[in-house]
This record gives C-alpha cells, sequence and structure tokens, in this order.
C-alpha cells in the first residue's frame, strides 16, 4: 500500500516534469535566461577575473586605509613627538697638577726671579742656589713637594778657621759639629735641634742656619667650606699637611689645632679636631668650563677619585639631589668631565615600537599617521586629476567626434600641441616657481592637481573621439536618426552609454600613472609639501642614502603603499577592460 | 518617362506613386592635402531615377560597392544628396526642414544590413523598440505596453524578451527586433537594406517570410536591397539592376528574369545558383572587378568588363530608354532596336 502510494507519488510527481522541462529546452524561453543587463553582465565578469578582484580589494583596503584610518589613528598628521634625551655637555676639567705652585710664609718674599733661580737650580740637581742677596737651600721632600730654606749665615770658614758673621755667637759644640760634618762632607748638621748648613763659597764655607720661607708643590689642596680656604692655603697649613702625608703620619697639628689624615685611594682628606672633612689634597687640578659654575670639594674628589680608579663615568647628586650621569673623556693629559643634560629631544627616525608601528619619521611625526593622511592626498590627487583629465578629455574629445571635419583637425592638432609639451620639464619649473612664490602647501596641492590634468587629458580626449566617431558610423546610432530620436536622447542615451566603459577603463588604469607622476613629483620634493604629507613626499627621506640604508620603516611603507595601489588601479582597469569587451565570454 | 509625376509639396492622397526618386546623384567628395581641397567625387549615385508604388516592393540588386545602400540612406535623408530629387508621398524629403523631416520620419523606415551594430548595446529590447513610439507618440501612454507586446508578437518575438538585451539573442532574433523597432512606427515604407545577408539561409527564409507577412498585413512598400537574386525574385514586384552607381536596368520582376537585356543583368542571373543539379547553365564570367567610383570608366561604366562592348560604349553614356513599357535599360545594344521593340518581346 505505502509503497504503491509512494510509486503513484513518484510518478506524479515525475509525470510533468518532461513538459517542463522541454519547455526549458526552448530556445527563447522566458525562464531559460536569466536576464542581466549589461551592466551586469559587465559586474559578473569583473567579479569572476580573480586578479582584478584582488585589485579591488586592495584598493578597498587602500581607501579604508587612507580615508577612514585617519580618525582611528590616535595622532595628527603634524604631531611631533618629543621626547627626553640627554645631552652630553662638557662640564668641567680635570688634569695632573705638573705646575708647581707656590705657598710663601707670612712675612717673606719669594719674588719671580727667586722662583726662575729655583727651577734652574731643580734643573741642574742643585741642592742651593742664590739669588739676589740671598742663598736657598732646597729640601726635596717628595717627587711633588720642594721645601725652600732660606739661609741665614751664623758663620764662616776659611782655611781652618771659623769666624762668626753678623754678630753671631759660635758655641763649641758648633764648630765641633761642623768640623765633623765638613770632613764627611756632609751638607748639614744639627745643634741643640737647629739644623745648619754647610754652603761653599768660593774658598770658604759658609755656616747658615735656615728659615722655611716656601713650599712648592704640585699638590693641589680644596677646603670644604669655602670659609676655609684661606687657612687651607696658608703656608703653615699646607706645609703640616703635606709633611705630615710625606712622614706617613695619621695626625699634625698647624697652629695649636689638631688635623687628623685619612689617606684612600690616592687622595687625602683631612679632616679637623672635631671630625669634619676640612680639606682634600690632590694633585690633580679640577677647573670648572664655565667659571660661573662652582665645584663643590666632594664633586672634585669623585672625579678625581674615578680618574685615579681609571674609570670614565660616575654619577653625582645634584643641587636638587637627582643623579646626574658624568662621563669623563681624556683627551692627551686633560680629563674633560661631560655632563649629561637632560633636554628635549625630537624623537627622529625611531624604530617601529606598539606605540608607532612604523616608527617615527624624521620630524618625529607618526610614519603611520603620515602614510594615511598621504594616502588621502595621493589618492584624492589621483582622483581629482583624473576627474579633470575625463571632464576636459570628453569635452574636446566628444566636440571632435561628433562634429568631425574642421573642428576635428583644429582640436586634434591642438590635442597634439598638448602633447608635444615635455611633461617633467614643466612641472619641475612649476615646483620651482611654487616654491619661489612660497606658496601655501595646501593652495599647493590643488594646484598641483590642476597642472597634472591640464597637462594629462589629451589621452581621454583621444580616446573619447574616436569611440565617438566610430559610434557615429555604427548603425544603432543611423537608426536613431532615422527613427527620428531628438539630439539629445541620441546623445545622453545611446551616444554616452557606449562611450561610458572606455571612459572607465582609461580613467581607472590612468589612476595608477598620475599616483605615480605626483609621487615622483612629492619624491622630487617639488609635490606636496611639509607638513602636509604625501607617498611621494614620505619617500623623499629615502634620497638620503644613510636615511635609506639605515631606516628602511621610512620608505619602505610609503613605497609598497604606491606600488600596491598603482597595481591595484591597474588591475582593477585590465579587469574593467575585459569585462567590458563584449568578446570576452567567460 | 513615365514615372514622372507632378511634384507638390502638399501630400496627395490618391496618388499610387509613394516615393519618387528622380535624377538622384550622390557623391562623396574625397578630401586631399593639408587644406583638404576636394580631389575628386566619388560617384556612389550617379542619377537614378525610380519610382516605388504603394504596398510594392522594388529589389535593388548589384555588386558590392555599386551604391545599393547608399540609395536606401539617402532617400532617407540620412545622407545628404548631392542632386536630384526624393519625393516621398508628395512631399520632398530635401525640401523640408527638420521638424518637418522628424514628423516625417516614422512613416519611413530603415531596416539594417547587420542586425548585431544596428542594436545599441546598452539598452534593453522594449526600450529599443519603443523608444520612438514613445518619441512620435504613436499610441497613447497606457495602451503602450500593449501595443508593443503585439508589435513583437507580429514579429515573431515574445513579449518576455522585453527586458533582454541585444547580446542575449541570436542573429535572426536580432533582425526580427530591427524589423520590429521599424514596425512599430507603423511605417507607409520601408528601406530593407540587405536584410537577410548576414544571416543563414533557414533564417533568411524566416525573415523574409516575414516581411512579406508584415507587408500584406500593413500594406507597406519596400525599397528591397540585396545582391541575392533568389531573394529579391522571392519578395520584389519590380527589380532594379545597378552598376556603379547607375540604375542600368529596371523593370517588373517577371520581365527581368525572364528576359534581361543588359548584359550586366544578364551575366548576373547567369551567376545566380540554381538548386538543380541536372541543369547545364550557360554562366558568363565578368572579367576583372567593378571599377573605381571615384574613377568610372567614360562611355558606359560597365564597358571595361561587356562582352559585347562596342565601340560607341567606351565614349558615349548610354542614356535610359524603355525597351518595352515598364522595361527600361540603358545600354548601346538598344539605340538602334527601338523598332523592333515588339518583335523582340513576341520572340522571347
Amino acid at each position: 500500500m505505502t509503497d504503491n502510494d509512494k510509486i503513484t507519488e513518484k510518478q506524479d510527481a515525475v509525470a510533468p516534469a518532461p513538459e517542463v522541462e522541454t519547455e526549458e529546452m526552448a530556445l527563447d524561453d522566458a525562464r531559460r535566461l536569466k536576464v542581466l543587463s549589461p551592466g551586469m553582465l559587465v559586474f559578473k565578469r569583473f567579479i569572476r577575473n580573480r586578479l582584478a578582484v584582488i585589485g579591488l580589494g586592495i584598493l578597498v583596503v587602500m581607501f579604508i586605509f587612507a580615508f577612514l584610518g585617519p580618525f582611528f589613528s590616535p595622532y595628527k598628521q603634524t604631531q611631533v613627538f618629543k621626547g627626553i634625551g640627554s645631552m652630553s655637555k662638557e662640564y668641567a676639567s680635570a688634569t695632573y697638577n705638573t705646575e708647581l705652585r707656590y705657598n710663601v710664609a707670612d712675612g717673606e718674599a719669594f719674588g719671580p726671579g727667586d722662583r726662575a733661580q729655583f727651577l734652574l737650580a731643580i734643573g741642574k740637581n742643585q741642592s742651593t742656589f742664590t739669588s739676589g742677596a740671598n742663598t736657598f737651600s732646597i729640601s726635596k721632600e717628595s717627587e711633588s713637594t720642594y721645601r725652600l730654606l732660606r739661609l741665614e749665615p751664623v758663620a764662616e770658614e776659611l782655611l781652618g778657621r771659623v769666624n762668626p758673621v753678623n754678630g753671631a755667637t759660635l758655641s763649641d759644640a758648633l764648630i765641633e759639629m761642623y768640623k765633623k760634618a765638613k770632613d764627611n762632607n756632609q751638607t748639614s748638621f744639627v745643634v741643640d735641634g737647629v739644623t745648619y748648613y754647610l754652603v761653599p763659597k768660593l774658598k770658604a764655607t759658609q755656616i747658615s742656619t735656615a728659615k722655611d720661607i716656601a713650599l712648592a708643590s704640585l699638590v693641589v689642596f680644596d677646603a670644604y667650606k669655602p670659609a676655609d680656604t684661606a687657612n687651607v692655603n696658608s703656608f703653615a697649613f699646607k706645609l703640616g699637611s703635606i709633611m705630615a702625608i710625606i712622614q706617613d703620619k695619621k695626625t699634625f697639628d698647624v697652629n695649636g689645632q689638631v688635623y687628623k689624615l685619612v689617606e684612600e685611594g690616592g687622595l687625602s682628606t683631612i679632616y679637623n679636631s672635631a671630625g669634619e672633612a676640612y680639606a682634600e689634597v690632590s694633585d690633580i687640578i679640577v677647573n670648572p668650563v664655565d667659571q660661573a659654575n662652582f665645584l663643590p670639594v666632594d664633586f672634585k674628589r669623585i672625579i678625581r677619585e674615578t680618574i685615579n680608579n681609571r674609570q670614565d663615568r660616575f654619577t653625582f647628586k645634584d643641587e636638587t639631589g637627582t643623579d646626574v650621569n658624568y662621563t669623563i673623556v681624556r683627551v692627551n693629559t686633560i680629563y674633560n668631565i661631560k655632563r649629561d643634560t637632560p633636554i628635549e629631544l625630537i624623537r627622529m627616525y625611531e624604530r617601529p615600537s606598539l606605540e608607532h608601528p612604523l616608527g617615527l619619521d624624521n620630524n618625529g611625526m607618526d610614519l603611520m599617521t603620515r602614510l594615511m593622511y598621504g594616502g588621502r592626498v595621493s589618492l584624492l590627487v589621483g582622483f581629482v586629476v583624473i576627474f579633470l583629465e575625463v571632464v576636459i578629455g570628453v569635452i574636446v574629445g566628444g566636440i571632435s567626434g561628433y562634429f568631425g571635419g574642421w573642428v576635428d583637425t583644429a582640436l586634434m592638432r591642438f590635442v597634439d600641441l598638448f602633447n608635444s609639451i615635455p611633461f617633467y620639464p614643466m612641472v619641475l619649473i612649476f615646483g620651482s616657481v611654487m616654491d619661489a612664490l612660497q606658496v601655501e602647501p595646501m593652495v599647493r596641492i590643488f594646484l598641483l592637481m590642476a597642472v597634472l590634468g591640464i597637462l594629462g587629458w589629451t589621452g581621454v580626449a583621444r580616446v573619447v573621439r574616436g569611440q565617438i566617431l566610430s559610434l557615429r558610423e555604427q548603425d544603432f546610432l543611423v537608426a536613431t536618426e532615422a527613427t527620428g530620436i531628438r539630439t539629445s536622447r541620441r546623445i545622453f542615451r545611446h551616444l554616452v552609454p557606449n562611450v561610458m566603459p572606455l571612459l572607465i577603463v582609461q580613467a581607472t588604469a590612468g589612476l595608477g600613472g598620475v599616483i605615480i607622476s605626483e609621487a615622483t613629483l612629492g619624491f622630487l620634493g617639488l609635490g606636496v609639501k611639509y607638513p602636509l604629507a604625501s607617498w611621494g613626499s614620505i619617500i623623499n627621506v629615502a634620497s638620503d642614502a644613510y636615511v635609506m640604508t639605515n631606516y628602511w620603516f621610512m620608505w619602505i611603507p610609503a613605497g609598497l603603499l604606491i606600488l600596491l595601489t598603482v597595481l591595484g588601479f591597474n588591475f582593477v582597469g585590465d579587469g574593467l577592460r575585459d569585462a567590458f569587451d563584449p568578446k570576452m565570454k567567460r | 518617362m513615365q514615372q514622372v509625376m507632378e511634384t507638390t509639396n502638399t501630400p496627395v492622397q490618391e496618388n499610387e506613386d509613394l516615393l519618387v526618386v528622380r535624377d538622384l546623384k550622390q557623391y562623396f567628395p574625397i578630401k586631399a592635402g593639408l587644406m583638404q581641397r576636394v580631389v575628386g567625387n566619388v560617384k556612389a549615385v550617379d542619377g537614378v531615377t525610380f519610382t516605388i508604388k504603394r504596398g510594392n516592393t522594388l529589389g535593388l540588386v548589384g555588386e558590392s560597392g555599386c551604391g545599393k545602400t547608399t540609395i536606401g540612406k539617402t532617400i532617407l535623408r540620412l545622407n545628404q544628396k548631392t542632386s536630384g530629387d526624393v519625393i516621398f508621398d508628395g512631399v520632398d524629403i530635401f525640401g523640408i526642414n527638420h521638424q518637418q523631416l522628424r514628423d516625417l520620419r516614422p512613416r519611413m523606415q530603415i531596416i539594417f544590413q547587420d542586425p548585431y551594430s544596428s542594436l545599441s548595446p546598452r539598452m534593453p529590447v522594449s526600450e529599443i523598440i519603443g523608444e520612438a513610439v514613445r518619441e512620435h507618440n504613436i499610441v497613447p501612454e497606457n495602451e503602450f505596453e500593449d501595443y508593443l507586446d503585439d508589435i513583437m508578437r507580429s514579429c515573431g518575438l515574445q513579449p518576455y524578451h522585453k527586458d533582454r538585451y541585444p547580446h542575449e539573442f541570436s542573429g535572426g532574433q536580432r533582425q526580427r527586433i530591427c524589423i520590429a523597432r521599424a514596425l512599430a512606427l507603423n511605417p507607409d515604407f520601408v528601406v530593407c537594406d540587405e536584410p537577410v545577408s548576414a544571416l543563414d539561409v533557414s533564417i533568411q527564409a524566416q525573415i523574409i517570410n516575414l516581411l512579406k507577412d508584415l507587408q500584406k498585413s500593413h500594406g507597406m512598400a519596400y525599397l528591397f536591397i540585396s545582391h541575392d537574386l533568389s531573394v529579391v525574385e522571392h519578395i520584389s514586384d519590380e527589380v532594379g539592376v545597378m552598376y556603379l552607381g547607375d540604375l542600368v536596368e529596371h523593370a517588373s520582376k517577371k520581365t527581368l528574369f525572364q528576359n534581361p537585356l543588359h548584359p550586366y543583368t544578364q551575366a548576373l542571373l547567369s551567376a545566380a545558383p540554381i538548386p538543380d543539379p541536372s541543369r547545364k547553365r550557360n554562366r558568363i564570367i565578368l572579367e576583372g572587378s567593378i571599377p573605381s567610383p571615384a574613377n568610372p570608366p567614360k562611355g558606359c561604366k560597365f564597358h571595361t568588363r561587356c562582352r559585347e562592348v562596342m565601340e560607341i560604349c567606351k565614349t558615349v553614356v548610354p542614356l535610359e530608354r524603355e525597351y518595352e513599357p515598364g522595361h527600361m535599360v540603358k545600354c548601346h545594344l538598344y539605340n538602334d532596336r527601338k523598332a523592333l521593340n515588339e518583335e523582340t518581346t513576341e520572340a522571347v
């Protein structure tokens, strides 16, 4: 039962089918073909062209990137990104002291003449020298310190006879000691705690007491407190401290004050009785580069420590308590201390980061954002120029083709004239004129569009003219005349729709060319000007070989965008041409 | 000449002559040089005279390039004539202004040779056919769709074809669309410019029969231009033979096919294929090709290829002579045989 039912059902279902089928098979049945307008057919053919769809996809992405992208970009086109950078600035210089410094005892004199004689004597390795009426003895306490003593003769020995001088009284012990010293070829001897010096004078020998009058030393003193500077630089203090250092004493006293000496890392620090750091002793001079800067002693100390430790950088707290980095650069015998000064820097050529996916350009602007705005300009220039070209081209070509005859001849010669204008020289001249007139960047873009359009419409005019000439001879246009269709309808309903496909193809394919032209001009610096961007002008930085080789992210993205866009337009143009071609039955 | 009638600019109602073409000349200037000087003329149509009666068909045959199509276009004022008259239903086609011409357009239509180029590729069929109907208000707007359906049906098209575009049709269907476009304007006269030469033979027959049927039902006159004698023989009432812009022979179909007078007509007829392999044919092979219409031979234009060429042919242009009533011929052969007209006719 059920089976039978099924079969009958089946038969019922099948039975009408052949009829329908025969109807379907009829050559011109209403249901056989899906009605497609020529536009739909073109669209279908276009969609089947994979390359064209890829091109269209590229273009859609480009448009979203350029026209919608800026709305999502957190930055502005001309926003300059600055960062705190540090700049090394020469702050101080240090050097090992090679010049003897003189300290003269109170009430004494050691003038330039005396100093000259002293230096000569050192050169000759003499232990005494005479300057003017005075005779001085040089006591070399260390490699860097000389003690200068003025000799005051008390006696003179001649041929074994010792005679007092200047009314001095001579004790027997003194004479005894002198003879012993002379025999032993000593230059000094001590009697009752007083040192006597033997100074040969012609055939005689003078016996003199000595008095400390000056100190010549390479050692430099720095007082911790400016108020102490006078004391620190006093003869007595220096003599005391230097002698203490030389003699490796831990303490010494000057004018009744007891000072403590601590040696550390080639530096000696003197503490006063209260235990405060009182002065610094060193053989390194530190001077500020700018004399207005006061260098604190502990700053000098850290420099000296660093130099002695052969390091080249150190940190020191400035007045506000922040750490400042210093570097030491040695030039011959001079150590230059550079202070890292924090300054606001434009973040030029910054590498891509999360914050700036394509980095920052030579002006510290976000490259991604500039590419978006640049894309707007590049695409807009392309479209406006093509629009201009098409408008001028259609008018001239249309008139030429529709009217023919001498109008055609005249207009085509005009086109020839335009075609023989050399494009790049013309545009280069235009660019430099714009430069000279200092035209606003925005106005410049519009003028650029106008110039590109005016120089480029001839191709469109020729194509339109050719198409209209050939359409004019087509039977369907003759038929419109035969059926008495009015002129406006003939033009807009018959002529224009048939020129349109060609125009669309021409314009699409031409867009790529215009974008290339604009990019070329931008690259040459004659197109869109800073602060506005275009893809071409972004690539401009690559004209610097250093930028080109080191900052790939500066120009490769823009180059890729141009490449892809032009490729996209060309693919779409090709696709449209194929789609509009009725012979392409795909 | 018999066909000559009084020319007036007012339509004559009960005149059986619908179209009168008198001594029509159509030269195309040849321009050369920088200043585009006219250095010569292509004499596409060089003094043609004929008449088409209401509801009749004049077949026009001739080799390619002999000016058949030019005649067709010129009598519709799709070209500017050089001289001569074209009188359509008593109206001088070249004597009226553009508005009058536009009003006259629907009454005389043309069907082109190439059904592919004669339809605008970007229009649906309904617009192609209906465009001019609306333009000239042939029918009221509310009857428009029905009218279109009727026209399409009568031309062998289905109303559902309306929304389709020309590229979706075969050649024969396209030609039907062309016919429908012409027919929709309800014309009195249609120039059929080789309407079937682009089609295959089976479709040719359909189209020819369609044209004949339409003629019967609508009473149109045709100027049927073709180089195919069998087609012309099938559809025509009268036949004209053209050679190099000249109408060399013109007679009723029967007369012309039975008694071709002009050597060119004879050659043409002998060249036409006969669907009977057993019948022996005596073909007249024409030597050479058609001379340039820009520089036609002196005297009789056919003398370079005529096998009966005489001395007179090379210098003197033959006049049109009426060999027998309604049978016009332009040939020197018949200059002196005028008296023998009766005898010849009887003999044939």
